[in-house]
């Protein structure tokens, strides 16, 4: 620890804030996929110098092509490299010779093309040896952070729309890196950082995780992985850090031991000890991109704290679908206090419809009646949290603040109200498309795309700060 | 009685890569696991001997360093009531291992109902992994089971007997007695810690652990050395 530690940490955090970067491989011309990572650049507001490098002259985004390498300047903090594989290691001297010490190789066509013997690899091993280079990739995409504006990815990406959160995810594929990047974005859970780590041939998953661990911007850790370097030592890295883990492993088919004497050995594959292992270290598992981001919203929200759930709905049939889901999900819903349950029904209009737990709103068309019931339900001793599901679009709005569209106020309210209890709500919209996204664009807290996804969520949370 | 480090020495240098059951269970008992009482014998008076200090009903098994699927084989015998039953037995069992200088291992006779299978495994990527799930015959049927890896603490242990599918099994059903959840997880805490301790011990399967009056005990047990270690 100490000084060393520091230093890494401070190394580190060159490859996500660096405060100038050369892009290799760049040309001016339609097909050259090198100039993208220029423009990303530009689009999500990298703040720095931006020199792109290439064999001919010209220039892109408005920036001359640098072709005679003694015109680079000294003290560019970061290369990303996107030369055909057999350049690679020549790039990289380059860099070396001009003090570049982080490198981002994009290029593939190494392991993951021709096995383990590869030449281009040992070349560039070689060279990275020399010069003490520390390089992310090959094979990958590198890095997107919203918080620099840094956007290494060759494919043009409309970078603008990323939108800055406090997950970072740390992945294996180039197709994750951007899907997860839109997802996060268009489910306004955003992120800081969303790493592409290609082959791993220097730095793995242990290395961006002990730098994610402590990175102020990230709050959360995201990770996909198709390989583990080090199980042992990434569960008991995952044991020290206080942050959130969320895991997606893929490439689990593949069993092991097929020769094994005993039962043990015959009953173990990847995925189980892999499950068990997980558990162990207090990390999320979670089976696709998706349900990284139902985590991300979930975890966004305050603890729950037990199994007690109070449910409301804006419909009778959701509140059994939801009284299914609670089972299922290993929740209960405990009867409400007689007189809280009078109070609530004296909101009621036409007076036909009984309040019990899952409570059907479907009858109180008023928002007081609404915000009533949800803070006197989540202030109970015996409420852990709350699943709110409301058929809502303007018209009902307005019906529900006689006149007025209060939905801002509402969100604000449940927002706070979380806050004061330190008990989370888990709230979801029945409505058309566009106005869901219109309402998770509105609202200052994750909400969920529907109420059985809620559920899974709370799930989430509960079993997260149950390891704690 | 024999420590664990004489019974591997043994094993090695016969250049064996299996302990049999009865080495096995005495290693385990080093490590304070229970284990149902034995006695190994080979003639006629030391199998009344044993008939004797046990009492009936009893189990009578072949055992053999190189014998792993024993009721495969035909040589395992249950509920043995009687003196003559024993002999019958016992005579049965030393013509079907004839030639393999085996011999028979005479065993009380647990009486729960209940099995679960208590395992250690070396995973390539995480190390010394504990097993815990139903056993006897479920084990291969419905393969519930779960895994933690080493050392593990008692929460670990915990959570694993609560996460297997039929945890019911381990509670007050149709009038047994709820197992003693802390004794299981001391075997799964000990499982774990031999894993740590000595790296040629390759594999451990306990199956069954049986329940009786509420406590796990091992009905039937097998270690497996790394070869490669083994030969070195």
């Amino acid at each position: 620890m100490g000084a060393i530690y520091e230093t890494k940490r401070s190394f580190m955090k060159k490859f996500f804030y660096p405060l100038s970067i050369a892009v290799f491989g760049v040309a001016d011309s339609q097909r050259n996929l090198a100039k993208n990572i220029v423009s990303n650049c530009r689009d999500m507001g990298f703040k720095g110098d931006i020199f792109p490098v290439g064999r001919s002259r010209g220039s892109v985004n408005g920036i001359k092509i640098i072709t005679e390498t003694d015109e680079l300047p000294a003290g560019i903090e970061l290369a990303v490299i996107l030369v055909p594989a057999p350049y690679v290691a020549e790039t990289l001297d380059i860099c070396g010779r001009k003090g570049i010490s982080h490198t981002i190789i994009s290029t593939a066509g190494f392991r993951e093309y021709s096995g383990k013997e590869n030449r281009f690899e040992k070349d560039v091993l070689a060279v990275v040896k020399h010069h003490g280079i520390r390089l992310i990739g090959p094979n990958c995409i590198g890095v997107i952070c919203t918080n620099s504006g840094l956007c290494t990815p060759f494919n043009p990406l409309r970078a603008k729309r990323f939108k800055k959160g406090r997950i970072s995810l740390v992945t294996q594929s180039g197709g994750v890196t951007v899907q997860a990047a839109h997802l996060y974005s268009e489910e306004h859970v955003g992120f800081s950082k969303v790493i592409s780590i290609g082959n791993k041939l220097d730095l793995n998953e242990i290395d961006y995780l002990e730098y994610l661990m402590d990175d102020e911007d990230t709050e959360q850790i995201h990770v996909h992985l198709e390989s583990i370097e080090d199980g042992r030592k990434l569960i008991d890295l995952a044991r020290k850090i206080d942050k959130p883990i969320v895991f997606f492993k893929s490439n689990v088919s593949v069993t092991s031991a097929k020769i094994a004497k005993s039962h043990t050995a015959a009953l173990v594959n990847d995925d189980r000890i892999v499950t068990g292992a997980f558990r162990q270290a207090g990390i999320v598992r979670v089976k696709n991109i998706r349900e990284m981001t139902v985590c991300a919203k979930a975890l966004h929200l305050p603890p729950l704290s037990g199994d007690r759930l109070a449910v409301i709905s804006l419909s009778g049939g959701f509140s059994v679908i939801l009284g299914d889901a609670c089972e299922e999900y290993g929740f209960k819903c405990p009867s409400l206090p007689r007189d809280l349950l009078d109070e609530i029904e004296s909101f009621r209009r036409g007076g036909v419809v009984r309040m019990a737990n899952p409570m059907d709103f479907g009858d109180v068309h008023s928002i007081e009646g609404l915000t009533f019931a949800v803070e006197h339900c989540l202030k109970l001793d015996y409420i852990d949290g709350m699943v709110l599901a409301l058929f809502y679009d303007p018209e009902i709005a307005k019906l529900l603040g006689q006149g007025s569209d209060d939905t801002q106020q509402m969100l604000d309210f449940l927002n706070a109200t979380m806050s004061a209890y330190n008990k989370p709500i888990a709230l979801s919209f029945l409505s058309e498309r566009q106005y869901i996204e219109e309402y998770k664009r509105m609202s200052p807290f994750p909400v969920f795309n529907d109420p059985v996804e809620s559920i899974q969520g709370l799930r989430t949370n509960r079993n997260y700060w149950k390891k704690i | 009685m024999t420590s664990p480090k004489q019974i591997l020495e043994t094993v090695i240098s016969q250049k064996r890569t299996l302990l049999s059951e009865y080495e096995s269970k005495q290693f385990l008992s080093a490590y304070q696991i229970p284990v149902t009482r034995e006695f190994l014998v080979t003639t006629k008076s030391e199998l009344i001997h044993a008939t004797n200090i046990i009492g009936y009903p009893l189990v009578l098994k072949g055992s053999a360093g190189d014998l792993i699927h024993k009721t495969e084989q035909n040589v395992v015998r249950m509920d043995i009531r009687n003196d003559d039953e024993a002999e019958i037995a016992f005579k049965d069992i030393m013509k079907i291992l004839n030639g393999t200088g085996g011999a028979v291992l005479v065993q009380e006779l647990l009486k729960g109902r209940r099995e679960l299978v208590i395992g250690m495994t070396r995973d390539h990527q995480f190390g010394v992994s504990v097993m815990f799930g139903l056993g006897g015959i479920f084990t291969e049927i419905l393969e519930d089971v779960t895994f933690r890896l080493a050392p593990l603490d008692k929460r670990d242990a915990l959570e694993m007997m609560e996460e297997i599918q039929g945890r019911r099994i381990l509670e007050n059903i149709r009038g047994m007695e709820a197992a003693d959840l802390d004794q299981l997880g001391e075997i799964l805490i000990q499982v774990g810690r031999i894993g740590i301790e000595h790296d040629i011990i390759k594999e451990i399967d306990i199956n069954p652990v049986i329940i009786s009056e509420g406590k796990g005990i091992a009905a039937d047990a097998l270690i497996v050395l790394e070869p490669a270690l083994v030969k070195k």
